[in-house]
């Protein structure tokens, strides 16, 4: 379904704009994706009807591409909700992408997640070195990731192995 | 196959009937085990390819949602360890196909769209397709693709156990029904040996040994009651036999005595026969005599009436003579044996017709034979006699100026009839019995020539002795035809040549 929203996406933006809208697509549906791999503890949500909050931080590079793949969608019993909040307003957030233009603050930012089961994830090199769980890399033209496992573990996340597969893992 | 086997002995067909029972069910028991088989092994690689299927598409469902087409072959390609998958294909959520994995020279058949899923069977192969779900959302398919070979394998492997089982047990089968057979066959051909020996042996005192008590021993037990019957009547027959033979024995005896008996009285009255005529012809010649002395010697002095009463006395004094013989004659005939021979009955006759020439030319009768007489056996002297009789007769009794006798005989009677016919006056029915009774004359003494009326009498008795018979056909005033024949057919009485002597 997500790529079918992604296949009309590309056919509507500009073709300048394209290869950038498509490597935010693709990690537009990614981060989708990833909850359905990921599992939190139960404390992480309000309730049972709680959305799964995607988190935008700093400059938002994926437009109105988020909001397009979770659109109507669900994992298992959960709806999906994207917010873009400020440093302060960091609770309630199940997937935190700290975009590059917070470089500066990847310290601050994690730090202020702490151990909160939130999944910490940025498209910038140094991320995990800072202690974020995932980083989006390009390969070539295809969009890849690493995940550091211990680091969502420190977040009382679990990461499915089938995801873990996938990625590169870096060496720590 | 009933006919090829039917003729085989007793103890090889139990055998051969027992292992061909055996055989059959075996081999449908081994029939039906692999076709059992078969849906089993099919059944269980569908679960295992079933179980494969999954696992994939658990492994795929990362791979598929990151777009990792790498990570899908990988995935895919683990399925080379299961030596039957020929290959396998990637779906995504819209079913175009993502990955595929081809085993090296296989050539698999991929969809372009996935189809229902679950497995069948198709074209000799098992293809299987498995949805990849995450978290209860269908995110692509898994198409798996697999030869039966192992099922194949499988099955070959079963059969070859199967049949080496069974083979153990067919062996064993046989040695059992060999063992066995002697149950029925044993009774059997000891009966059988028992019946051949009595037969062979006519020795009815045998009996078979009774082995069992199923229905061979009722056999048994019949056919020994048989024989026992059979040994009763045996010596009932014996004892019958032999009550006949001394029975015969004795009547022998007694017929042999009654006819030495008999032998005797014949002699002594054909002795007292021949002195009886003897002394009763001496008186007469005497009258004779003294009555031709009176008329010579005295003649001149009796007158017409006197010599005519004297020639009435030597007429009847010669009647009487010839009476007197005619009686002698047909008392021997009775008791003499026929000197039966060969006889050609045309010698016989000319005989008899040289014999009457006088008076037969004096007469003027003409002797008609149509056809030569065949030779029969008969008693040539005798057979004589009936001629001349029944000739003399037919001669002497025709008042036609053309005297006419024909001799003959009829075609195709059994026995052969013979006939002497003529054209003389006749005899009314009524008489047709009366003129075979001795001296029993149908005219006066003076008429037709006279004669003892013995005549017939004579031939009838010939005739008789011959085991023959005589009768007459005629109307007055139409001839007389006398039929006659010498026998019962093929055969005439045989009479013994010799009287047998009683004295042995």
């Amino acid at each position: 379904m997500a790529l079918l929203r992604l296949l009309a996406i590309l056919f509507l933006v500009p073709a300048s704009a394209v290869a950038q809208a498509s490597e935010y697509d693709l990690k537009a549906a990614f981060l989708f994706n990833f909850v359905k791999f990921v599992e939190w503890p139960p404390q992480a949500f309000s309730s049972d009807r709680a959305p799964v909050t995607l988190c935008v931080f700093g400059q938002d590079p994926f437009g109105h591409t988020l909001e397009n793949v979770i659109q109507g969608e669900r994992v298992g019993e959960r709806s999906l909700a994207v917010r873009r909040p400020g440093l302060e307003e960091l609770d309630g957030c199940h997937v935190l992408f700290v975009s590059r233009s917070e470089t500066e603050r990847f310290g601050a930012v994690l730090s202020k997640i702490g151990s909160k089961p939130v999944l910490t994830v940025a498209d910038t090199d140094g991320f995990l070195q800072a202690g974020g769980a995932i980083n989006f890399v390009l390969e070539g033209n295809k969009v890849r990731f690493l995940i550091n496992p211990k680091a969502a573990e420190r977040n009382g996340l679990r990461i499915s192995s089938r995801l873990l597969r996938l990625a590169m893992i870096p060496v720590t | 196959m009933r006919l090829l086997l039917r003729d085989l002995p007793i103890r090889r067909k139990l055998v051969v009937i027992l292992m061909i029972a055996t055989g059959g069910a075996l081999l449908l028991a081994g029939i039906l085990l692999l076709t059992l088989d078969f849906f089993r092994f099919r059944a269980e690689m569908k679960t295992d390819l079933g179980v494969l299927a999954a696992i994939v598409a658990q492994n795929s469902s990362a791979p598929i949602s990151f777009q990792d087409r790498i990570v899908a072959e990988e995935t895919l390609a683990a399925l080379r360890a299961k030596p039957s998958i020929l290959g396998a294909a990637l779906y995504d959520a819209q079913g175009m196909p993502f990955v595929e994995w081809i085993r090296p020279g296989e050539a698999p058949d991929f969809p372009a769209r996935p189809g229902t899923d679950g497995a069948t069977f198709r074209d000799g192969r098992l293809v299987l397709f498995e949805p990849v779900i995450v978290v209860g959302e269908r995110v692509g398919t898994v198409y798996l693709e697999s030869s039966l070979s192992e099922v194949w394998e499988r099955l070959r492997v079963r059969a070859f156990t199967v049949t080496g089982v069974f083979l153990i047990a067919a062996l064993a089968a046989l040695a059992l029904s060999s063992a066995l057979q002697v149950l029925i066959s044993r009774p059997v051909m000891s009966l059988a040996d028992t019946a051949k020996a009595v037969s062979e042996r006519n020795d009815y005192s045998l009996r078979a040994e009774k082995q069992s008590a199923d229905e061979l021993g009722r056999l048994v037990d019949a056919f020994n009651q048989m024989l026992s019957q059979i040994e009763e009547r045996d010596t009932a027959l014996l004892a019958a036999k032999e009550e006949l033979e001394h029975r015969v024995e004795d009547r022998t005896h007694e017929l042999r005595e009654a006819n030495a008996e008999l032998q005797q009285s014949n002699r002594d009255l054909d002795d007292f026969a021949y002195i009886a005529s003897h002394d009763l012809k001496e008186p007469l010649r005497g009258i004779h005599n003294y009555s031709m002395f009176l008329l010579e010697d005295y003649g001149d002095k009796l007158d017409e009436d006197g010599k005519a009463k004297l020639e009435t006395l030597m007429r009847l004094t010669r009647r009487m003579e010839v009476l007197i013989d005619s009686l002698l004659e047909f008392s021997r005939l009775g008791r003499v044996d026929l000197a039966m021979d060969e006889v050609d009955l045309n010698e016989i006759l000319s005989e008899t017709l040289e014999n009457l020439d006088i008076n037969l030319k004096e007469e003027k009768v003409e002797v008609a034979v149509p056809r030569p007489l065949p030779t029969v056996r008969s008693d040539r002297v005798r057979v004589g006699e009936i001629f001349h009789n029944l000739i003399v007769n037919g001669v002497k009794y025709n008042d036609k100026p053309h005297k006419r006798i024909e001799v003959g005989y009829l075609d195709g009677e059994e026995p052969r009839v013979f006939y002497v016919r003529d054209n003389g006056i006749g005899i009314p029915e009524k008489h047709h019995e009366a003129i075979f009774r001795i001296f029993k004359r149908l005219h006066s003494r003076d008429k037709f020539g006279g004669g003892t009326g013995a005549g017939l009498t004579i031939v009838k008795k010939i005739v008789e002795r011959h085991n023959g018979r005589i009768w007459v056909e005629s109307e007055p005033g139409e001839g007389t035809t006398f039929y006659f024949t010498l026998g019962k057919g093929d055969r005439l009485a045989e009479q013994h040549t010799e009287p047998t002597d009683p004295a042995g």
